[in-house]
């Protein structure tokens, strides 16, 4: 099984695989840039652990955990 | 002279205001989109011969229909049809601005690009070949600078341009390569469509699953979504793929080709400013304190600072009133004419109200500065944790502050800083719950139940009101999201954390004087309309004629008194009527009233010598100095105005008795008495729903006994009102949770959009404090637990209930599907 984005420690880089939802969520995060191949690197987690922050395509994002769960990557 | 109609659009965090604000000037006019609660400005102004009308929409990061936002961008350009889109987006983030560009493009509607931030993208050494852009995508492109005031020409010139060669438009469209034998089915089987709409695009939003198109064309196709639902199975089942990430992937993928021909980016990967400030501000330890820091102070400048410059202010509005008591017909002995008390009620509800301007002010030019550096995001990605447990988001966190997490607040500025959260639950149970805070109305009142029954404790006391309030609005939220809001479309928090900017003086002095202007607009209208109901219904029926008569008789021996002691003054001539007594009672307490409100020396001065010119004769009565004579006269008037006054105050209170509002305290005695309330204290209520300021008036001459006129309010409610401590920590928690006033009404209502609430918002919170208030005060009185007892106990339950709901692990279902057979 692959990596959930959720579990990344701060400083990584990963590389999209797949998106698991549907939906509005699904919507937004394809419209966010969440696409097959994207490349994230994951910034830093929020004082209190959750949300996390994310750099995609060159902007900051944050996600929570639960929603990042969702999202299946691969290291670069 | 033609007309050319223009839509801005843009994703958020584009720098889309300043564009709007830099070209079309000061006259905007700001109302809501029909049945939503979304801001739909518009601009009018001309150039260069055309007259040019300019819709701002709303910042959205797709053209889907997923976001309120997105439903009314879309349903604007299907309705309004609008010569020329503006697309405005962030120089130095275009890549995933531009998938929002592809998106505007296949509308088939020219498009004019706006590449603001330049200034920005310059200095990050990003070199954007902008002609490129222009001939890749078929579209003008303009370099901006809206924070800098630069580019406002060019863009004007292009949309103009662009609107004169509309005719030779040709449209624009995507090679969607395996996806194109579906829409062009979809296209065909439009055809007929009778929608001046391009079609290839209607086709592509329905196979999006786009519901506002989808809705449009069902008018005329009823099996759109089965065709829709064909092609989209179909192209599943020949390459794997969804249509919806499918378009979204091809997009952002052209948009990479742009990125990748026409910028050159020196510094990829380099720190931002951003970033370094991030450093900081989003720091595991120092996050929180720097959040801390800047929510102190903008309270510290609005609602204290602002709170001091109403000292300045408030003289004006005391001026205002004096001068609606000078043109009201004067009093006569002892009968006030009944336009004279509308008058000075209804000036007090204004003013009650008018005085928070320059607080509100200061607040939301504060607000909007934040929102254009780009600090409100952060505040959400910092505190969304302890939020999300109760229901709430992130971005609760400044209404709160601001309707009084600290002590003091308004719930006024707190709900309309509701408007950005994007997730409608957590917005509604937001709305609701910032009421629940402490309103800085609410503080005098505190005062006077503390002052009267708590003295050695006042401390303690006000640090369990001011906290408690946190754990009771957070125990609402829990429940109210569980319960009535539950059904509530939520949205999943995908936030954006956008770079820092500078603020423009305009844009937030623009911004902050809208939002003022609202509050007063409502205030002028609505409450005063509401302070015209409670007025009546505090002034009928009135006291009846054997009342009327005691009180005459008590006025007629009065005067027999005064006559008597008078008639040895050589003055005697000049009071020898009832016409003159009555004028010298008004002079004496005109003067005195003026006298009050007047500052130092100087201002003492100058009342002598304004009422000495008014009259002088009867200014000898009121300084008599060394005139034995006048001694006997000033003597005799100041009991006689005692006698006044207190036949004035009994009037008062017998009609408060015998009103409307009266009676509706008394009737629900039966309910309040568990919670120690006795129908002073239910009218008190009730009528602070004008205005809070007014719970304490009414209470303060409800329990004056007219005997000793040094005593101050909090010492004649403890003697006259016979009640414990106990019952004044019943009143204090009701007080906690009761319906907020009026004008946090309406606000309730321009938010939610909906009567049905805000009759909830008043209602729930009285049940609750009812209830609470009597379960606190039945079991107070069994056990005999003092008034501090009670409070800390509900203290306690509070602040427990509130720790196990947030510690309390909340585990969400994420997963579906593998097989389930049903037995």
């Amino acid at each position: 099984m692959n990596n959930r984005l959720d579990s990344i420690n701060s400083g990584n880089e990963v590389r999209i695989i797949k998106v698991n939802t549907t939906g509005k969520l699904m919507q937004k995060l394809l419209d966010m840039g969440f696409i097959s191949g994207a490349v994230i690197e994951v910034v830093r987690e929020a004082p209190l652990y959750d949300p996390m922050e994310l750099k995609i395509h060159n902007y900051n994002i944050s996600l929570r955990k639960s929603e990042a769960r969702l999202i299946e990557v691969e290291t670069v | 002279m033609s007309k050319i109609k223009v839509a801005l659009a843009g994703q958020p965090n584009c720098g889309k205001s300043t564009i709007f604000n830099l070209v079309s000037g000061i006259d905007q006019h700001i109302a809501n989109y029909p049945g939503v609660t979304v801001d739909k400005k518009t601009g009018k102004f001309k150039y260069d011969e055309h007259k040019i009308e300019m819709v701002d929409l709303p910042g959205t990061y797709s053209f889907s229909s997923y976001s309120l936002e997105e439903r009314v961008a879309k349903e604007f350009i299907i309705n309004e049809n609008p010569d020329v889109i503006v697309n405005v987006i962030d120089a130095s983030n275009l890549k995933r601005h531009l998938y929002l560009t592809f998106q505007l493009l296949e509308i088939g509607i020219p498009v004019v690009v706006v590449l603001n931030m330049m200034d920005v993208a310059r200095r990050r050494d990003i070199v954007i070949d902008s002609k490129k852009i222009s001939e890749m995508l078929g579209c003008s492109v303009v370099e901006a600078s809206g924070a800098k005031g630069l580019g406002g020409t060019d863009i004007m010139k292009a949309i103009v341009q662009t609107s004169k060669n509309k005719d030779k438009y040709e449209d624009f469209s995507i090679n969607y390569e395996e996806l194109e034998p579906h829409i062009n089915n979809i296209q065909n089987s439009i055809k007929s469509t009778s929608s001046t709409l391009n079609k290839r695009w209607m086709a592509i939003k329905v196979l999006e699953g786009d519901t506002t198109i989808i809705e449009y064309l069902e008018k005329e196709f009823s099996n759109i979504k089965q065709l829709a639902k064909l092609q989209e199975d179909k192209f599943h089942s020949l390459h794997d793929k969804d249509t919806t990430s499918f378009l979204a992937t091809f997009r952002y993928d052209s948009a990479d080709i742009i990125y990748h021909k026409a910028i050159d980016e020196k510094n990829k990967g380099k720190e931002t400013l951003t970033d370094k400030v991030d450093k900081f501000v989003l720091n595991r330890w120092l996050a929180l304190p720097i959040l801390f820091g800047i929510m102190f102070l903008i309270y510290e400048l609005s609602i204290v600072g602002g709170y001091k410059l109403t000292d300045y202010t408030w003289p004006i509005l005391a001026s205002i009133k004096n001068f609606v008591i000078d043109i009201s017909p004067e009093p006569y002995l002892a009968t006030v004419p009944m336009v004279t008390d509308f008058a000075i009620w209804m000036i007090n509800s204004a003013n009650a109200l008018i005085n928070y301007v320059p607080i509100f002010f200061i607040l939301f030019s504060l607000i909007a500065i934040m929102e254009d550096v780009g600090y409100m995001p952060r505040m959400a990605f910092i505190l969304d944790r302890v939020f999300k447990k109760f229901g709430l988001h992130g971005q609760s966190t400044l209404p709160l502050v601001l309707g009084g997490a600290m002590v003091g607040g308004c719930a006024v500025p707190g709900i309309m800083a509701t408007k950005g959260i994007a997730d409608d639950r957590a917005r509604m149970a937001t709305i609701l719950t910032v009421p629940y805070m402490n309103c800085l109305a609410k503080v005098p009142f505190y005062t006077l139940l503390l002052g009267a029954f708590f003295k050695p404790d006042m401390a303690l006391m006000m640090f369990f009101i001011s906290t408690a309030t946190i754990f009771t609005a957070l125990i609402v939220a829990k429940i109210l999201t569980s319960t009535f809001l539950k059904t509530r479309e939520t949205a999943p928090f995908v936030m954006e954390l956008p770079p820092y900017h500078l603020p423009t003086f305009k844009g937030v002095i623009l911004s902050a004087v809208h939002r003022v202007w609202i509050y007063i607009y409502k205030v002028l209208t609505i409450v005063l309309a509401v302070a015209i109901v409670l007025f009546a219904m505090l002034q009928f029926p009135g006291i009846d004629e054997n009342s009327q008569k005691k009180y005459d008789k008590q006025l007629e021996v009065g005067l027999a008194k005064f006559d008597k002691k008078v008639k040895k003054s050589k003055y005697y001539e000049s009071v020898d009527t009832k016409d003159e007594i009555a004028e010298l009672l008004n002079y004496y307490s005109g003067y005195k009233s003026k006298r009050m409100v007047a500052s130092g020396k100087e201002g003492a001065i100058a009342v002598d010598l304004k009422y000495k010119t008014i009259n002088e004769n009867y200014f000898k009565f009121i300084k008599p100095k060394r005139d034995k004579d006048a001694k006997i006269i000033n003597r005799s008037l100041r009991k006689l105005a005692k006698v006044r006054n207190r036949i004035l105050r009994n009037i008062k209170n017998e009609k408060v008795e015998n009103s409307i509002l009266g009676m509706a305290g008394k009737s629900i005695e039966p309910i309040t008495k568990y919670a120690g309330f006795d129908w002073k204290i239910n009218v008190a209520f009730l009528s602070s729903f004008a205005a809070r300021e007014s719970a304490v008036a009414t209470l303060g001459s409800l329990y004056e006994n007219g005997k000793a006129d040094s005593q101050r309010a909090e010492d004649a409610m403890a003697q006259n009102s016979g009640y414990t401590p106990l019952h004044a920590t019943a009143i204090i928690i009701f007080m906690l949770l009761t319906p907020p006033c009026i004008a946090t009404m309406i606000v309730v209502k321009m938010q939610t959009n909906s009567y049905r609430w805000m009759l909830f918002a008043i209602f729930f919170p009285v049940f609750l404090g009812v209830l609470i208030a009597s379960s606190i005060f039945t079991f107070g009185s069994l056990n005999n637990w003092s008034g501090l007892d009670a409070m800390m106990y509900f203290y306690i339950a509070v602040a427990t209930i509130a720790l196990a709901i947030g510690l309390f692990p909340s585990k969400t279902i994420n997963w579906k599907g593998g097989l389930r057979i049903k037995t």
